[in-house]
């Protein structure tokens, strides 16, 4: 047990840092449905995608954390949509007005799926308790890694895995 | 020009199973703008930390999300802190529940205001659907497993308390 006070104490520092680890996914779990509208008011299911990797992002604009990882989401997205992979962000309760003005200012600006959740009815059936929370899908549709909070996506650890599941 | 916040955190106690003092790092800061102050604490891999939000800061906040000023001054008059816990490198998994934290005051403990009472008096007073969605979304979550190599979060956590008290808080 630790008794700590801070009373006495000085040492600035800055945001908390993106961390760039995924975990894998506790159980082996058949990813819920997803199905929503995207930026050109078409459907998209990811039954369909089935037999890709799919990176399932959940975000808003208002959320400091997805906001500094949106950009490194982008590079991802380059890295793997050659290679048999999707990436999915799923905003949660805003309108596409919000949504489009904020990718403008995106360094990359996001040229991958950008889905509207607008009853934040997935983070249910989905069990997002936080966001930005993330979910890598494999081929055969189960969870296989999970990242709570901002990561620096393009990171090569997270490369790597998420490369590794398509060659899987 | 900032309203400021009397609320001041006397200390924390961190109940960690993990061991050991030896790797304990503590701090607290000053925002020389606003004159917000920030506690932090690494200890057994893992980082939390509190940082007080200004009534000014949390009204601008919300009302940018479709709040009037009128529905959100409840909660933006009270004590808020954006609160960050992050899993860097614990042994373990950690499992947060917002009822295990309790708070005291003068020897009294509370527990945490839960996030759904506040949706529930938001959201039966006229309040937009997409706001109470930003304010639900943006609460530091009521419970949350943090798995070792980097999981975390960053939410505001308001403490039931009104403007004056001190108080501890224990993190468990």
């Amino acid at each position: 047990m630790l008794f700590m006070l801070f009373s006495n104490l000085s040492q600035a520092v800055g945001l908390p840092p993106l961390t760039h680890s995924l975990t894998p996914g506790e159980t082996v779990r058949e990813a819920p449905a997803l199905r929503f509208r995207n930026l050109d008011d078409e459907t998209v299911d990811l039954r369909d995608l089935r037999g890709k990797v799919v990176v399932v992002n959940f975000w808003a604009t208002w959320c400091p954390p997805c906001r500094r990882e949106m950009g490194s989401l982008e590079k991802l997205y380059w890295a793997v949509k050659d290679k048999n992979a999707e990436v999915l962000a799923v905003n949660i309760g805003e309108d596409i007005d919000t949504v489009f003005s904020f990718l403008g200012t995106v360094e990359p600006s996001p040229s991958f799926h950008m889905l509207f959740d607008y009853d934040a009815v997935s983070m249910d059936t989905w069990g997002v308790k936080g966001l930005p929370t993330t979910y890598i899908i494999g081929p055969d549709g189960r969870i296989a890694y999970k990242a709570v909070g901002g990561r620096e996506f393009d990171h090569p650890e997270i490369l790597r895995k998420v490369i590794d599941l398509t060659i899987d | 020009m900032f309203e400021m916040k009397t609320i001041t955190i006397v200390s924390i106690l961190v109940l960690s199973s993990f061991s050991s003092y030896a790797d304990v790092l503590q701090t607290r800061r000053v925002d020389s703008v606003t004159g917000a102050k920030t506690w932090e604490i690494q200890v057994d891999g893992v980082f939390f930390s509190l940082t007080q939000l200004l009534p000014d800061q949390v009204r601008a906040f919300y009302v940018n999300r479709g709040f009037t000023l009128a529905q959100i001054e409840p909660y933006a008059s009270s004590c808020v802190y954006m609160t960050v816990l992050r899993n860097d490198n614990a042994p373990g998994v950690i499992h947060y529940v917002s009822g295990n934290w309790p708070v005291s005051v003068n020897g009294r403990h509370y527990e945490l205001v839960p996030v759904n009472q506040w949706v529930e008096r938001l959201s039966g007073s006229g309040v937009k659907k997409s706001a109470v969605i930003a304010f639900r979304w943006a609460q530091f979550p009521p419970e949350q497993e943090y798995r070792p190599g980097g999981d975390w979060n960053q939410g505001m956590l308001f403490m039931g308390l009104s403007a004056g008290s001190l108080f501890d808080i224990t993190a468990k």
